[in-house]
């Protein structure tokens, strides 16, 4: 593609500045990306998912258009990461499975049937028995009667993924650690540049209507006992709780959802939650090590979906992104390639 | 309905017979498209786990408010007296109302209210102000005593909270309304389909209160009106007079030409 190279600023170093920053680049733009916070100091909302690219989980809760751009995205990835050669460190493709305990399986009928209703009854969904499911997770608590395959779902090492980002665009552009990101008034440090880029999420409060962040909390564990392969889903009638697999017999357990914007570190309600369903999908986790708590926001408009707002700072054209809420891996990619799409 | 059928509780009345949640929806403005479709006067809203101390729900709250509706805050979550007390005294400060639903759980999987617990919650609660409508099971003793501690509306529940199974224990219910005439009694918690809510009001229930059936409707707003629908098409049931049932089927007219003692 032959543009116009932009001098472009990007606020904001979580996954979609930095996903921008690397796609910008590679469109021969040049970049500066702002973040507030110190260099090592990773909070953002990215540092803290699971990286599930669950766009058939995701549509039962959301709605269509986070299906679509769910599935745009993973192919997206695919080619991106591609073009680092790190597709294999970083993506797997395995599908997940959505489980439910014996007396809860009416949640399993509920799932199915919301599958249908969004995406109708080709949807690639397959019953497992239990020696189906079994022979897929072969570690998983033999109790499992039965389960939902979903096989184009996928997750992302999103750690691994941010690190290499941070390392491309610290190459090839310059990045501002600790420096003001704001936009409601005058800000010197934006003056020069063609377009400002506000991934900001949370930190966008200040210039965005009815955002709102949605705390979420997670488990980091090491269980070298167990061997999982692919994200699973424990549903449940109050808590929809799920395990993502990383390299190392390492394991990601989340996610609370609670309508606050508290930062506080996570709860004993939480952690209990968390770890209860952990130990019913295999009494092994009990030795699981805990090796990290985490607690954070999801950046969340009105309606729960993203949305790409145009805005003014000074004369200067902004293009906000905002709004993933709990979709930020799986739709982040199809964003982009429409924001690359306006300018 | 042409004449006008408020419902009364503490003294205020509300057009609508119909409560409802803002738990659970797909996105606030999945709720607010749900309570405008629902026509109701009356929402309920949780803060246990939102960090009330340090008004960590602030922006879902603002949306609540959106609706213009009367905030019913609730207990939902608390498992004592103590923390029903406290989350309660917070909840007044918080939304500056009086009107609370006092929930006091016993049992973490099917949500089942402590009747001892709930009882020793609103004899407090009552003392230091509040308008308490406490959600409850469908115990006839244990509504007779809410009502003695000075409780004024009654909210018993058709079934467990999340299970959608309608009105589990007709008979119970039945004696409820019979031996508390005088009592607004609510159903809260437990209906899954409009059908069930309408027999809720046929059988004289003043209104009905829920929250899952909506929420996790694959469209809520429709939903929401269907379940608006079916309380006053109940409602209207039950003012109009609903016939009793007969052992065999009767004609409505005779039949002609046939001998009565013919007739079955």
């Amino acid at each position: 593609m032959s543009v116009t190279p932009l001098n472009i600023a990007i606020l904001g170093a979580g996954l979609l500045g930095q996903l921008s920053a690397w796609r910008l680049l590679k469109h021969n733009h040049r970049v500066e990306l702002f973040e507030q916070a110190p260099r090592h100091k990773q909070h953002s909302a990215a540092w803290t998912a699971a990286a599930m690219l669950s766009p058939m989980s995701e549509v039962v809760i959301s709605d269509r258009r986070i299906y679509d751009l769910g599935m745009r995205s993973i192919a997206l990835w695919e080619s991106w990461l591609s073009e680092l050669n790190v597709l294999d460190a970083l993506f797997q493709r395995k599908g997940s499975v959505i489980l439910a305990h014996a007396h809860d399986e009416n949640e399993l009928h509920q799932f199915y049937q919301e599958l249908n209703y969004h995406l109708g009854e080709k949807n690639n969904a397959k019953w497992l028995t239990r020696n189906e499911l079994l022979e897929l997770e072969n570690d998983l608590n033999p109790e499992f009667r039965q389960a939902i395959y979903l096989p184009d779902e996928a997750h992302l090492n999103n750690r691994a993924l941010l690190n290499t980002l941070t390392t491309f665009i610290e190459e090839n552009a310059i990045v501002h650690w600790q420096a003001p990101v704001y936009l409601n008034e005058e800000n010197p440090q934006l003056a020069a540049f063609d377009l400002i880029l506000d991934c900001r999420g949370n930190g966008a409060n200040e210039s965005l209507a009815n955002l709102r962040g949605v705390r979420g909390e997670v488990l980091h564990l090491h269980c070298p006992e167990v061997s999982i392969q692919r994200p699973l889903r424990l549903m449940h009638p109050r808590y929809k709780l799920y395990l993502v697999p990383r390299p190392g017999q390492h394991f990601i357990i989340g996610a609370t959802e609670l309508e606050s914007s508290d930062t506080s570190p996570v709860s004993v309600q939480s952690a209990l939650e968390l770890c209860s369903a952990l130990y019913t999908l295999n009494p092994a986790f009990a030795e699981a090590r805990i090796i990290e708590l985490d607690a954070n926001l999801r950046p969340a408009l009105k309606d729960n979906m993203p949305a790409i707002v145009e805005q003014k700072h000074g004369d200067t054209r902004v293009i906000a992104i905002n709004g993933l809420y709990r979709h930020g891996y799986l739709i982040a990619p199809a964003l982009v390639e429409t924001l690359l799409a306006t300018i | 309905m042409t004449q006008a059928d408020p419902l009364n509780l503490y003294g205020e009345t509300f057009d609508s017979r119909f409560l409802l949640g803002t738990a659970l929806y797909p996105s606030p403005q999945a709720m607010l498209d749900a309570v405008a479709a629902a026509r109701c006067n009356i929402v309920t809203l949780g803060l246990r786990r939102q960090d009330p101390q340090n008004k960590g729900g602030e922006n879902f709250w603002q949306n609540i408010r959106e609706t213009g509706c009367k905030l019913l805050p609730n207990t939902a979550g608390c498992k004592s007296v103590k923390e029903a007390v406290n989350l309660a005294e917070m909840s007044r400060e918080l939304f500056q109302t009086d009107w609370l639903k006092l929930e006091v759980i016993a049992d973490d999987y099917n949500l089942q209210p402590d009747p001892f617990a709930l009882l020793e919650a609103a004899d407090i609660l009552i003392k230091r102000g509040f308008k308490v409508l406490p959600y409850s099971t469908d115990d006839l003793v244990l509504c007779q005593r809410l009502v003695d501690v000075g409780c004024q509306v009654i909210m018993p529940w058709g079934a467990p909270i999340g299970t959608g199974q309608g009105l589990l224990n007709k008979y119970n219910l039945r004696a409820l309304r019979e031996r508390l005439p005088n009592i607004p009694l609510i159903i809260d918690a437990g209906l899954g389909a409009p059908s069930q809510a309408c027999e809720a009001m046929e059988l004289g229930y003043d209104a009905v209160l829920l929250n899952t059936a909506v929420a996790k409707a694959q469209q809520p707003a429709l939903m929401a009106k269907a379940f608006a629908d079916a309380i006053d098409a109940g409602r209207a049931a039950f003012k109009a007079g609903l016939m009793q049932k007969r052992q065999t089927a009767s004609p409505s007219t005779p039949l002609i030409g046939k001998p009565f003692w013919h007739q079955k």
